[in-house]
């Protein structure tokens, strides 16, 4: 089995078992404080993942060491790439 | 390690991030088990906005990618040649 099958099977297992939950389809009357924490459940997971990627990103900022003779070629190739452009007509 | 700017820029995302990881996992997670009559609930929206803003953040966050792509295209676009 492929690895992106692997996901689809689990994501949709997941998704059963949210929807199961979220709009009761087995009448199993769960709690009803229960009900309001798992609906939710998707929005929240997309609000974390997008957390923990931003404190990621924000991190490796904070800890990035400086390298002064990259910096410079790297100003070069921009103005290299600039002009280049400008030549085959992207206006900046 | 990186300097000045660079460092307060990274931190500051990171203790953002947090917050809002925070503020958000209280809100969705923990008060709904929390008695309705508890002070805590003054410091939190009703339970449909916890929806209602990533929905509308999401949206505007596409709308500016869109945008920045509209006119970025624009500008580049060469004129016709008359043949």
């Amino acid at each position: 089995m492929t690895k992106l099958l692997e996901w689809l099977f689990g994501v949709s297992l997941v998704g059963a078992v949210w929807a199961l939950v979220t709009f009761d389809l087995l009448d199993l009357s769960l709690p009803q404080t229960y009900r309001e924490v798992a609906w939710p459940m998707p929005l929240y997971l997309l609000v974390s993942f997008g957390c923990y990627s931003l404190a990621t990103v924000g991190y490796r900022v904070a800890t990035f060491n400086d390298c002064d003779e990259a910096a410079k070629e790297l100003q070069e190739q921009i103005k290299e790439a600039k002009e280049d452009l400008r030549k085959k007509g992207l206006k900046m | 390690m990186a300097t000045g700017v660079d460092q307060a820029v990274g931190m500051s995302l990171v203790v953002f991030s947090l917050l809002l990881f925070t503020y958000y996992s209280v809100w969705v997670i923990i008060l709904p088990f929390v008695d309705s009559h508890h002070v805590l609930h003054k410091y939190f929206l009703p339970r449909e906005y916890s929806v209602i803003l990533p929905g509308i953040a999401a949206v505007i966050l596409l709308l500016c990618i869109g945008a920045f792509t509209a006119v970025i295209m624009w500008k580049s676009r060469k004129p016709k040649k008359a043949d």
